[in-house]
């Protein structure tokens, strides 16, 4: 089945209609930048786009308080650029930079980096160690989840495009002891599949790690943070011993499969450490963290 | 479905039928014509299609036809004339950065836009400037040689007619 509409509503509200209208044939569409090839390829059934791109104010980034709220439109180019998140959303804005090439990210969506759901998007991913939250309106109301939950399987999302939008994408700046890193290992620099990548977020007090963040992709079917590599830097001294033992147990909870494109299961299982304590080290370098 | 749009193209507007989930690329090159676009990979890898959309370099099968309605768009053949080159187009010709130049017009236009943002860029900036483009003949040294020569030399005559104005003459 072909397209046979293209609709564009003027807002939230009436996009929820059309995708209510139509039942499961209509799919919400932001940059287009996956769903148009799946579409051609016909791996995507839809037969009806309700389009965003008309509705008003959904390409913002806003600091409310605290807290980074970003809309759905806002693209990979947006938080690449941005200086709010290169300073406080660090691994974002890394992550975003990484993305396909800059005619991709000119395009390409963070919400849409979500709702593809696949476990090695770089933007996505540095949402994890964020500890992002998403607002999402549909046909059911509203809901907010956690990133984590907004993830099924390899390419299913919990948020469904054919009845549901997210509305608003949110986490916390970085505060005085803050920082995020983003660590990609791929082939090429641009236009490339990741081998690895991993987004880390420390928040320090005094010669301590506080608390901290490690999320992992592809190694599993979807993005995962490893809390019991987190859970073993708390309270810990800043130490390389002590990032090797995190890096170690990340390794071990990670569980890459063997890949054509990605290389085998053995390897990418033993880089974990290597990329882990490279994120690490970017880390508190940026902390002005430097013997340790 | 399909409903007639109006879009500007390198400075002139022009309408057409388009078709829903028809790609802008498609729509450029069999409805108006513009087979200076090409169709390189039709999904975003190759970058060969590339447009500036409303000041943006964009992939043109990343785009469907009816998202461009009142957009303006600029193609390698809004860049400069035959007779009045494009310095980006004369630094291309002049370097060697064309072999076979299917790549050549989607290159020189994310080169357009990455000079639009940054007058002055380093390798480094060029080479991740184009990263989203794909060249089999050259080995990209040459082209990343010509924008460097271009971007000296527009920064030069901008610097020169700045003095012209500055005397007043």
């Amino acid at each position: 089945m072909e397209i046979r509409n293209h609709l564009f509503p003027l807002s939230i509200k009436e996009a929820i209609e059309m995708l209510k209208n139509e039942g499961n044939r209509a799919q919400l569409i932001a940059g287009g930048t996956d769903l148009i090839p799946a579409i051609r390829d016909r791996s995507n059934k839809c037969e009806v786009l309700v389009d965003m791109s008309k509705i008003p104010e959904l390409d913002k980034i806003e600091l409310l308080n605290s807290t980074i709220q970003l809309g759905p439109r806002v693209t990979m180019d947006q938080t690449e650029n941005s200086e709010l998140i290169r300073k406080e959303a660090t691994a974002l804005a890394e992550g975003s930079s990484l993305v396909g090439g800059p005619q991709i990210r000119n395009r390409a969506t963070i919400a849409g980096n979500i709702v593809s759901a696949q476990p090695a998007a770089d933007a996505a991913l540095s949402l994890f160690c964020l500890n992002a939250q998403l607002k999402i309106f549909g046909v059911r109301g509203e809901r907010i989840i956690k990133i984590e939950e907004a993830y099924l399987d390899v390419g299913k999302s919990t948020i469904d495009p054919t009845s549901e939008m997210v509305i608003s994408i949110f986490f916390k700046k970085q505060g005085d002891e803050e920082i995020s890193v983003f660590k990609r290992m791929a082939k090429r620099n641009a236009l490339a599949l990741p081998v690895l990548n991993c987004a880390v977020w420390i928040r320090k007090k005094e010669d301590k790690f506080s608390e901290v963040r490690i999320a992992l992709g592809p190694v599993a079917p979807i993005p995962i943070r490893i809390k019991r590599a987190e859970e073993s830097l708390k309270g810990e001294k800043i130490s390389l011993k002590n990032i090797e033992i995190a890096a170690e147990i990340a390794a071990e909870s990670a569980s890459p499969r063997n890949s054509q494109f990605r290389g085998s299961g053995a390897y990418r299982k033993e880089m974990v450490k290597v990329i882990v304590i490279d994120a690490f080290k970017t880390a508190l370098y940026r902390l002005n963290v430097e013997d340790f | 479905m399909q409903k007639k749009i109006k879009l500007k193209v390198n400075g002139v507007w022009k309408y057409g039928w388009a078709q829903a989930g028809q790609s802008l690329l498609d729509f450029l090159r069999k409805d108006l014509f513009c087979t200076e676009v090409k169709h390189g990979c039709g999904r975003g890898d190759c970058g060969a299609c590339t447009i500036i959309m409303d000041g943006k370099a964009v992939n043109s099968c990343l785009v469907l036809a009816l998202q461009a309605e009142d957009t303006t768009i600029l193609t390698s053949k809004g860049l400069g004339t035959k007779e009045n080159l494009h310095p980006l187009q004369r630094a291309f010709i002049k370097k060697g950065a064309i072999q076979c130049g299917f790549c050549t017009p989607g290159m020189i236009l994310a080169a357009k836009a990455l000079l639009d943002k940054n007058k002055n860029p380093s390798r480094e900036e060029i080479q991740r400037g184009l990263s989203g483009n794909l060249c089999r003949c050259t080995g990209y040294k040459k082209i990343v040689d010509a924008v460097e020569s271009a971007a000296q030399e527009m920064t030069e005559s901008s610097r020169n007619s700045n003095n012209i104005e500055e005397a007043g003459i």
